[in-house]
């Protein structure tokens, strides 16, 4: 697969088409601003604190979408495919550090102040870590062997039939999620500290805004493995090679780069990323089952294009603006919160037809798009 | 001996852990019931000191355990001492991985624990079925030893034969046999003679006017969903298997037919009570319009993108029919009740022959349409788009407008099965229309053959009416179509019946693929 430096396609600069988009595109960027000066200066429906609450919740949703949304981009860059099977593994590893908190819950570690402890709220750090590292690691073990078993096969083949068998992986993964651990959605039980709504109290304006503790580790532990991602990708042998397979599959190879290996570790990467967030996904939001991967794996895809797909920092701007616009939208447009999920796929929609490239896209050439 | 030991554990472990994870979804205690409905136990027959279930169970166990013998046979031919031990290696690391897994769970389970709050299929008594209704210890030696021993056998049979030549042989047979069929004298005739093909024709058509009647009304009513399942096939195929584009919402049309329909002639929301007849059209027409309206920004893009944005134009129409905002237009997640029927010379449809009727009519009009539509020019046109889009606009196609007449004729079609579905069931509501329908579809499409119309109707067969004949099975029937879809690219990617105009298909492009990829050196 050569990376063309061809431009796109030449159409004609001033089509019927592109004036009625255009024309559209700027009547919306006009009812938006004035529905922005409206709720915030006009008639303000919700206080500051309101707002900042939203942006608070915003934010932290908005980097799990981004590690999400790297995994996307880490594939995409490399195979030009979308890993449909994406959120799947995000689901997997959200189920490894559930099971991982249950078992340590189980597991007594009494002291002589508190005889009732258990090793969770004993040593919450340690069980933090250890259901990141399995969540971690079930997940990059799945987007491997998902690798080996539905996609490698199959490369080389045209676009629709490794498309096609990620849709089929799935499902399978979905289902078999539901088959294994049942339909009903578990809640994850954090350690007392974690517990989801205690937090920093913040007075701004009339209100108190809690700052979640869960929500601080969710944003640190982003920004720590975005990172070091960011040196692995850039300073590393192996980001070298990455990079290399992603420029030209066939010249990394001649230049002895093992392009499977370099793959196959890709693979291992976006799944670890994705089980990081699901992860985090179980203890800032405390649900978890079959289908919890679903809804952020599509809405990871939309960060990751919304970034310009290919492109890792992209990516993370791409999920903070999505998580922002998905809590603020609804208060900015006066629209009801159940339709949070419209807004994200019509941004999807808006983006692939005006700015196909994303915010910080590279141009995409011919074949990738 | 050391590689030997290697190749054994490679060829047991995936065995291994697919055997480990049809226990942990409780498949087997299923099969094991279904392999009992079909072969008749005795319960008073005990072998090995094992009833009816177990036995029935083990006889599953078994098949994998000699499949996973033979398959390990393939690595070594004609040497039958290696093939025997390699295969008695797999075996026994298969049995040694299930073995753990079951006695872990078993004594578990025995010590009070329950286990099935964590995963869900693992019941008491699933467990102690797996186990033989032994002791834990006793039962995973048991199925440890039977393990091995069948992957010995499996082995045994499958010495000195080499499984990928004998594979390549089964394809080329196939493809032979197919052949052989067309150049029978009797086939040519009646391939070549229109009077043999209209007495053909005939046949089948009072095959379809007989079964409803002898069919009962269950089996009508599984007649009438696969019916269904073919009109939304043959209207994906033109869209994903003519064209080329694959659409993941494609549900969102069928829901706007369902709607139609409902809001039309229900006395709830809006009490219009039209005449069924009148909302056909109508909902075609509106589902069309949606197909435009929604293609003509999105068929910009090409494959990938358009699978998402689909994917999302679907899901946004379902959450909108869910939502408060609509709620007083659609029914919200309550969805509609009384949906009408159609009634004919003053008679009401109120059987399930009725429907069958309409819908068999509805399916012959629509294969009727696509058959024409692929002879014609426009069908010539989607396949060159489909081969390559950008020779294709080389060559004079306006690409754009085609994808929208493909677009707007599928949508067509999906309405008019949403027509018949709300009528049929007499209601429609938000969770009808699930993602689920959409990759259902596209299942059909892609097992039958993309761009194939008879591949569309046997694959709604095989997808929508054997489940229904395995009824034990249905809860594993997703998880099957997932595994369905993966399996169908990787080994079959042109379907059960391929189109016959497909010169340069995608299985060739691969087979080529994969040819370079071997010829690299390691």
């Amino acid at each position: 697969m050569t990376v063309s430096i061809t431009p796109q396609v030449h159409r004609s600069k001033f089509g019927v088409y592109q004036v009625v988009q255009t024309i559209l595109g700027v009547l919306f960027s006009i009812y938006l601003l004035w529905r922005i000066y409206d709720v915030f200066f006009g008639h303000p429906s919700y206080g500051p604190d309101t707002w900042a609450r939203f942006a608070i919740s915003g934010i932290i949703l908005g980097s799990v979408y981004a590690l999400i949304a790297i995994g996307y981009t880490l594939v995409y860059g490399i195979l030009f495919m979308i890993n449909f099977a994406h959120g799947e593994i995000m689901m997997i590893g959200a189920f490894g550090g559930y099971f991982v908190f249950e078992a340590l819950k189980n597991i007594p570690a009494p002291t002589a102040l508190e005889p009732n402890l258990n090793f969770l709220n004993a040593h919450p750090i340690i069980s933090v870590f250890f259901a990141f590292v399995i969540g971690m690691a079930l997940a990059a073990l799945s987007g491997y062997f998902l690798e080996q078993i539905a996609y490698r096969p199959l490369r080389g083949a045209p676009r629709l039939v490794p498309l096609i068998s990620a849709v089929g992986a799935s499902i399978f993964l979905q289902n078999a999620g539901q088959l294994l651990f049942g339909s009903q959605r578990r809640d994850y039980t954090n350690p007392v500290i974690l517990s989801r709504g205690a937090g920093w109290n913040i007075k701004i304006g009339a209100g108190i805004v809690t700052v979640p503790y869960t929500g601080i580790l969710t944003l640190v532990l982003t920004l720590i493995i975005l990172v070091s991602l960011y040196l692995l990708v850039q300073k590393s042998r192996m980001g070298r090679a990455m990079r290399a397979v992603a420029e030209n599959k066939t010249s990394a190879s001649l230049m002895g780069i093992d392009v499977d290996g370099i793959i196959s570790r890709t693979f291992l990467l976006s799944g670890a990323l994705a089980g990081a967030a699901g992860v985090m996904w179980g203890i800032h939001l405390g649900l978890v089952y079959y289908f919890v991967g679903f809804i952020p794996g599509i809405k990871a895809f939309t960060a990751a294009v919304l970034g310009g797909i290919g492109n890792l920092p992209g990516a993370m701007l791409g999920g903070l603006f999505l998580g922002l616009v998905e809590s603020l939208g609804p208060g900015i447009m006066g629209i009801d919160f159940q339709l949070k999920d419209v807004i994200a796929f019509t941004i999807l929609v808006l983006v692939l037809i005006f700015r196909p490239t994303g915010i910080l896209g590279e141009v995409l050439s011919e074949d990738k798009v | 001996m050391k590689t030997l030991l290697k190749n054994g554990l490679k060829a047991g472990i995936p065995f291994g852990i697919v055997s480990i994870f049809l226990f942990l979804i409780g498949f087997n205690s299923t099969i094991a019931d279904i392999i009992l409905k079909f072969i008749k136990i005795d319960d008073k027959t005990v072998v090995f000191g094992l009833t009816s279930r177990p036995l029935a169970l083990l006889m599953f166990m078994g098949v994998i355990g000699f499949w996973a013998g033979t398959n390990s046979g393939r690595k070594i031919k004609n040497k039958t001492s290696s093939v025997i031990i390699l295969s008695t290696l797999a075996g026994l690391t298969h049995g040694v991985l299930v073995a753990l897994v079951s006695y872990t769970i078993g004594s578990l389970s025995e010590s009070g624990l329950k286990i099935n709050t964590y995963l869900a299929a693992m019941l008491t008594q699933t467990i102690k079925l797996f186990l033989l209704d032994k002791t834990p210890l006793a039962g995973a030696v048991f199925m440890l030893i039977f393990l091995t021993i069948m992957g010995a056998l499996g082995g045994l049979v499958s010495f000195s034969y080499d499984r990928a030549n004998t594979r390549q042989k089964m394809v080329s047979g196939w493809k032979n046999l197919t052949v052989k069929i067309n150049q029978q004298p009797v086939v040519r005739h009646i391939q070549t003679n229109p009077l043999t093909r209209y007495i053909l024709y005939g046949l089948i058509l009072i095959c379809l006017i007989v079964v409803p009647l002898i069919a009962g009304s269950y089996w009508n009513y599984t007649i009438g969903t696969v019916g269904i399942y073919v009109l939304l096939g043959l209207g994906l195929n033109i869209i994903v298997g003519m064209s080329g584009l694959l659409v993941l919402g494609y549900v969102a049309f069928f829901a706007i037919g369902a709607y139609t329909v409902s809001l039309l002639t229900a006395p709830l929301p809006h009490h219009l009570m039209w005449n069924f007849w009148w909302t056909i059209p109508i909902a075609m027409l509106l589902a069309a319009l949606a197909g435009i309206l929604l293609g003509i920004p999105v068929l910009r893009m090409r494959g990938d993108y358009l699978a998402i944005v689909t994917l999302g134009f679907g899901e946004i129409i379902r959450i909108l029919i869910k939502s408060d905002l609509l709620t007083s237009f659609t029914g919200g997640p309550k969805g509609v009740t009384a949906v009408g029927g159609p009634t004919l010379f003053g008679r009401p449809f109120s059987s399930e022959i009725d429907f069958v009727y309409l819908i068999f009519l509805a399916v012959l009009f629509a294969i009727f349409v696509t058959v024409r539509l692929q002879n014609s020019r426009v069908g010539r046109a989607w396949e060159a788009m489909r081969e390559d889009e950008t020779v294709s606009r080389a060559m004079g196609i306006d690409t754009l407008w085609q994808k929208l007449l493909a677009f707007a004729i599928g949508a067509a079609l999906a309405g008019l099965a949403g027509v018949f579905f709300a009528s049929r069931n007499q209601f429609t509501g938000p969770e009808d229309h699930s993602l689920m329908v959409s990759i259902n579809v596209l299942s059909v499409v892609i097992v039958g053959g993309m761009g194939s119309i008879p591949g569309v109707i046997a694959g709604a067969f095989v997808l929508k009416g054997l489940p229904e004949i395995l009824r034990e099975l249905e809860n594993y029937r997703v998880l099957t179509f997932g595994a369905l879809l993966v399996i169908m690219m990787l080994v079959r990617p042109e379907g059960l019946i391929p189109p016959s105009r497909r010169k340069l298909d995608t299985n060739q492009d691969a087979v080529l693929d994969s040819k370079k990829q071997d010829e690299r050196p390691e």
